[in-house]
This record gives C-alpha cells, structure tokens and sequence, in this order.
C-alpha cells in the first residue's frame, strides 16, 4: 500500500505526521510526505525560478525545503529511515528537479523501502490530486483546514482515501467510530478499521443508523459482517443500533474523542456537488479525526 | 449517466471547478455579444471591448496559461472581424515587445555576471550596521539600478543579500518577522519607485512611448529623466520612512548578519577582465538607450546588449531560453494588439467619453481630477494585472481623456508602477514574497501608505513640477 501524507508547516503539521505515520505502519505502507507551497503568478515564474537558484548559490534553501527537513528529523527521531539515512542527515543536494513545479528526494525506509520528500508548489488540492494520480496512493493524510470546500474538495476529486487529522491530541483516549451501512464501501471501512483500531490500540464502536426504526437485511448483514471481522481480528468493540438522521447520529456521537473511519459516498458525482454527501457532512462538521475509505 | 463513468463525471466537475473563471469569462462574453452595440461605437470596436473584459478577466484569475490566453485574443480578433490576419498578427509585435524580451535576457546575463555580492558590500560600506540605514540603503539602491535595469533583476539580486542579513541575525524566523518585512519591502517597494524614473524602468513605459510616437508625440530617454527622475529622488526617502514608520524592525543593529555578509563577500575572487568587460556591455547598453533609442528603439538596443553577452561567451542561449518565459513576452504581445486595436477602432475614444461623461463636472471644478482618476484607475488595475498589461490596455483611454496627452501618458505610466498592495502586482513583489519571509496580506498592511502618499505626491508633482519646468 501507498500513503501520502500532505504537511504545510512545521507548527501545524505535527500531529498529521505523527498519526499519519503511525497509520501507515499498521499498514505496512510505503510513504511519501509532500509540502505544497503557495501558487506563484504565471507572470513571474521564470523569474522566481531564477531568483531561487541565485539563492542556493548563495547557499540559502528554497522555501519548503525547511518543512522537508523538519519531516527528515520527524522520522529520523521516531525510526521510520534506516540508520545509514540519518546518519548522511537530510539529502537536501539530492532533491532532484523531476517537473516544473516538483522535486523529490529518495530515503531508505525501515517500516517499508521507500519513503520520499516531495516539494510543491500550486494550488493544494490540484498539487494532491495530481500527486495521487502520479504515484497511485491508496491514503491521503492532511491536517484539518478551516476552509469548509476543502473537505469537499478532498473526497470529491481525488482518487483515494482521504484521513483529515481533525483536531487531533496526542494525550486524548480515542475510540474509534465505524459507521456500518449497506452501501459498498462498507466492507474496505471495515477492514481499515481494524487496521487503524490495531495501530492505536483502541476499542471498536460500531454504529448502524437508520432513519426510521426497522433495520433492513442490508443493514443487518453489514453489522453482523463487521462484528465477525472484529471478532476475528481479536478488537474489542461493540455494536449499537441508532434511530435518526445518519449524519447527526454519528457527528454526536464521535464527539471531539473518537477516530471515524466510514465508507465514501456511492452517489453520482453531480448530486454530490450540489448536495453533499453524509461522509462530506460529517466531516465538514466534526471535532476528530476521520477516514474516509473509498 | 449518458454513458459516463463516475470517475470521468468527478474529473469532468474537476475542469469545471478549476476552469470556473475561463467558463464565467466566456459567459460574460457571449452575454456581452448578444447586447445591442451601445451608441457611438463601432461594431468592431463594441467586439474589441468585449475582448478586453474578457482577455482581462482571465490574465487577473489564471484559469488557463497565459500563452493561451493570448492565442485566445489573437482568434477573437481574427474571429470577431477586428482585422484581417495579417493585420493582427502584425499588431503582436513591436518594440516594447522586443524591449520586454531583451530586458528579460539582460538580466538573465546581468545576475549571473556576480555583481549581487559586490553591490551587497557598496551597500554595508555606505550604511554601515544600523538597521534603518540599511532600510534606506536598500530602498535607494533598489531604486537607483532599477532605473536602468529593471525591478525583477534588481530583486533577484538583492533577495540573497537580504537574506544573508536576516538569517544570520536570527535562525528562528519567527523572531525577525519585522527586520524580514521591512528589508524585502525595501527591495521591492524601492525597485517599483526607481522603475519609473527611465524608459528602460519597465516595459511598461516603452508600451507608453510607443502610444505617445502613435499620437505624433516624442519623448527622448533623457527628456523622460529629466521630468520624472526628481520625482524618484523624492519618493525613495518617503518611501523608506514610511517602510520604517510601519514596520518595526525587531533589531536595532544588524551586526552578526552584516559580519557574516562581509565574510561571504570577502571569499570573492579579485574582480578580473571578464568582470569588467560585462559592466563595458551595459554602458553600451545604457548608452545605446540614452543616444540611440529614437532612431533604434530601446528593444533593439537591448537585444543588442544580449547578442553582445552571448557572442562574449558571458551567457549561454541554454541559460537565457530556460529562464525567459516565452509565454509573457507572447501575452505581452497579445495586450499590446488589443491596445493598438482598442484605438484603431474608436472604441478608446468611446471609452474615454464615456469617463468624461461621468467625471465631466468634477474634472472641470477640480484641477487634478483627470489626473486623480487616471492614478487610480491605473494603480487599482495595475495590482491585480501585470502593470505591462495595464499600460497597454488603459494607455489608449487615458490619453484622450484631455488635451495634454503626454502628461496624461506619462502619469498613467508612472502610476502603472505602483503595485504596492498585492504579492502578484509586479515581478519584484513576488520575488520577495516567495522567500516565504512575508505572507500576502503583508503587503496590504504596508503598501496601502505607500500607495496612498506616492498617489497623492505623483499628483501634486505632475501638476506643479512639470507646469513650472516643462
């Protein structure tokens, strides 16, 4: 498995690092972490560009190549590059130009082979989704935004799970909240779940809602489904059945101390744009963490 | 639906949201075309005018690359009748382009000839280590060489130098987030000043010259300093005082960042022949301006400097194509056809009534008023527009909004310079924003004084200045 995870700055970033890779290695994921600056005018490109290598002569670093570096130490400090890496400290002559607004640099992981810095520069969500498409990520991690279209932005157009590290706090007890339903997403949610309940150490709360108060066999199969699987997997968890509207069920629920991990939306893309979705809704309003799985 | 995937539905929705300002641009344009042609205007110059909004609209949001924006005004020029062919393709080119695309080589050859790190010692020699010396140091020289060599080259060379004294004094950035703002907006505000003081400031005032020839006036390279360099002299200590005032620098004296700027410098090699021979060039260069531009032009005379470095052997054609965006000097192109179109079809002359229709009474009660409502006009386009871009479209308007045209030119060029408020205005700007020292809204919170007293003095001087000594 391939994960991406987006940081923006060293003061912000910490805790979409930190889950970001504790996630990844309960997946056994190879990992890249990608810093996308500010979009610079066409009118000025060239010049910027000119400007910058002016500056690398005399030896200053492009923006961005500080955040890269924070991350090199991040994962230096907590084991995720092998020994010889952090000992040749961060390979900053190798950050290799590869497209007009991108360099990559190459690491030696411990948790997986590859682990690669990339910078970038654009607009956030054109910069990720492209990066998605170049290096087909199955999961991409990024810190909560204040921008409400963002989250919006993130589950419609590009082509992976999306983690939003929402208000995360390392010292806080999470449980993790699993939505069950009869839509198709359902059973991958249900296997990250796990994945995601093992790397944290957390118990389980599966959750099924229904509008009205009979639970259709879809539903009822869903739930019994993923109570196997957690059985099996040996997670503690339990299972509840809830009457109301999905999105206000499951946003009250989760409260500010749970992980939630729910499937995409099946809808038609067009009926998304204009009318949202219940996994968008949630997450647009929540006060945790949440995977959305597609 | 219709046989679309959702996938394809998702990246369909994608274009859209990311083409959102070309598809409302061609909205506006087909709403525009279908309007009765208002009274007084041709039909080709009404179809101009659509043009413009259009072609402005989309250079302001970049939807789609600005190569493309200027193929697009090229084939509705075609398209819509404004001319045949060849006519457009003839009003592409001239000699402001060639002068934006030579000022572009030149200091492509300039800034790699080393001379950034000598100038950064003349500077500390002269201002020595007090941090509001240095501001002023820095605001005069950026001033004074962009003059000649334009504002882009002079930030580039002056951004490492102020970032050797930023990030020697502190390594945390957080705690010089004063001593960085007040030194790159010295950079940058001080190359925008100084740019207005000669033709070859910008390509802006060579669009405006050319205009000015079209009106059967001239104005040679030294009648151009002589009436608008007292004017830089002026504004670069106001300039720096204002930087100073609003900005509070977090260190009094920069001795640590000057120490280790004095120590990088000292590591350079003894100036030698070759060194000496660049500087050679550009006198040439600049004499060339100074004697030759009315018979030669200034983008031959700069396109000669450049052939001059490259047969030297001082740039390599790799270096110069690799770093000169052919995409600008094309959309450079493209906005000085729509400027030459705008006046060839009488839609500048409409336009130009049109403002005097609704500022007719004030301009007539308020002496300044004509040139108050070009300074605006101009500085509010030219931050959000290249300012290049701004002179090319607003210049044929602004020179028939009274009987003075060369004043009216020459004030529409000055304030086209003034793209204080905004990180895209000029080159220089973004040059200083992308060190990733000051952030965007920076430059409103120090450009909004800068801008308003520079508007208030290029007023009261072009009025008081020029009419005693002119």
């Amino acid at each position: 498995m391939k994960f991406l995870i987006a940081v923006g700055s060293k003061e912000f970033s910490e805790p979409t690092l930190r889950v970001g890779l504790q996630v990844a290695k309960a997946f056994k994921a190879a990992v890249t972490i990608v810093y996308a600056g500010p979009k610079i005018s066409e009118f000025s490109t060239s010049q910027v560009r000119f400007t910058q290598e002016r500056m690398e002569e005399w030896e200053f670093d492009r923006p961005g190549v500080e955040v890269l570096e924070w991350a090199f130490n991040f994962l230096a400090e907590n084991d995720y590059i092998t020994p010889t890496s952090i000992e040749a400290g961060f390979p900053k002559n190798t950050l290799v130009q590869t497209g007009g607004n991108r360099c990559e640099v190459y690491l030696q992981g411990t948790i997986c082979k590859d682990v690669n810095l990339i910078l970038r520069n654009g607009d956030i969500i054109a910069e990720l989704r492209d990066e998605v498409r170049r290096g087909g990520y199955d999961v991409t991690i990024i810190g909560g935004s204040q921008k409400r279209r963002m989250a919006h932005d993130l589950i419609q157009y590009i082509n992976s799970s999306i983690f939003v590290v929402n208000k995360y706090d390392q010292h806080q007890d999470y449980n993790l909240l699993l939505p069950v339903d009869d839509s198709t997403h359902t059973p991958k949610a249900v296997q990250y779940g796990a994945r995601v309940a093992q790397a944290f150490d957390v118990k389980v709360n599966l959750i099924t809602v229904s509008k009205t108060d009979s639970f259709g066999e879809g539903y009822t199969k869903a739930s019994q489904l993923a109570s196997k699987m957690m059985r099996r997997a040996g997670i503690a968890h339990e299972h509840r059945f809830e009457t109301g509207d999905p999105v206000d069920v499951i946003k009250k629920t989760a409260g500010d101390n749970h992980i939630v991990v729910m499937g995409a939306s099946t809808k038609n893309p067009l009926f998304k744009f204009f009318t949202g979705s219940k996994p968008l809704k949630v997450m647009e309003d929540c006060l945790c963490p949440i995977l959305i799985v597609k | 639906m219709l046989g679309f995937s959702q996938r394809s539905l998702a990246n369909l929705l994608f274009w859209v949201t990311q083409k959102k300002w070309f598809l409302i641009s061609l909205l506006v344009g087909t709403a525009l075309f279908l309007l009765p042609t208002p009274n007084g205007l041709t039909l080709e110059g009404y179809r101009i005018i659509i043009i413009v909004i259009t072609a402005l609209m989309m250079i302001i949001t970049e939807p789609i690359p600005l190569p493309a924006i200027a193929i697009y005004i090229l084939v509705m020029e075609v398209f819509l009748g404004i001319g045949s062919p060849e006519e457009i393709s003839h009003s592409f080119m001239n000699d402001a382009v060639f002068f934006i695309m030579g000022s572009l080589m030149l200091a492509v050859a300039i800034v790699q000839q080393g001379w950034d790190k000598r100038i950064a010692l003349g500077i500390i020699r002269l201002t020595g280590n007090k941090t509001n010396n240095i501001v002023f140091g820095f605001t005069a020289i950026s001033a004074i060489l962009s003059s000649f060599i334009g504002e882009h080259t002079v930030a580039a060379l002056m951004l490492p130098i102020a970032m050797t004294l930023i990030k020697y004094t502190s390594k945390d950035s957080e705690k010089v987030t004063g001593l960085s703002a007040v030194l790159l907006f010295a950079i940058a505000y001080g190359a925008l000043i100084g740019s207005i003081g000669t033709p070859s400031g910008g390509g802006r005032n060579v669009i405006m010259m050319a205009y000015l020839k079209d009106h059967g006036l001239s104005i040679s390279y030294l009648g151009w300093m002589m009436k608008v360099y007292p004017l830089v002299l002026i504004l670069i200590p106001i300039v720096s005082w204002i930087l100073q005032k609003s900005i509070v620098p977090e260190y009094l004296r920069l001795d640590t960042g000057v120490r280790k700027l004095v120590v990088q410098v000292s590591k350079l090699p003894e100036l030698t022949g070759r060194n000496t021979i660049a500087v050679f060039i550009f006198f040439l260069v600049f004499l060339g301006w100074v004697f030759l531009s009315e018979s030669l032009g200034l983008g031959t005379i700069a396109l000669s400097g450049v052939l001059l470095y490259l047969i030297a052997g001082f740039v390599k054609w790799e270096d110069l194509s690799r770093n000169t965006h052919w995409g600008v000097i094309i959309l450079f192109g493209a906005t000085i056809s729509l400027g030459a179109n705008i006046k060839n079809t009488g839609a500048a002359l409409w336009l130009a009534n049109q403002v005097i229709n609704v500022f007719g009474s004030i301009m007539d009660i308020f002496p300044f008023a004509t040139d108050t409502i070009i300074v605006i006009m101009t500085t509010i386009l030219a931050n959000v527009l290249s300012s290049s871009a701004t002179v090319a479209v607003l210049g044929p308007i602004t020179l028939n909004l009274g009987s003075d045209a060369l004043h009216l030119g020459m004030v529409t060029a000055i304030a086209s310079a003034f793209g204080f408020f905004t990180a895209v205005a000029a080159p220089a700007c973004t040059i200083v924003y992308s060190s990733g020292l000051v952030n965007a809204k920076d430059f409103l919170k120090a450009g909004w004084k800068v801008g308003v007293v520079s508007i208030i003095i290029v007023i009261l001087y072009a009025n008081t200045f020029w009419s005693i000594f002119f």
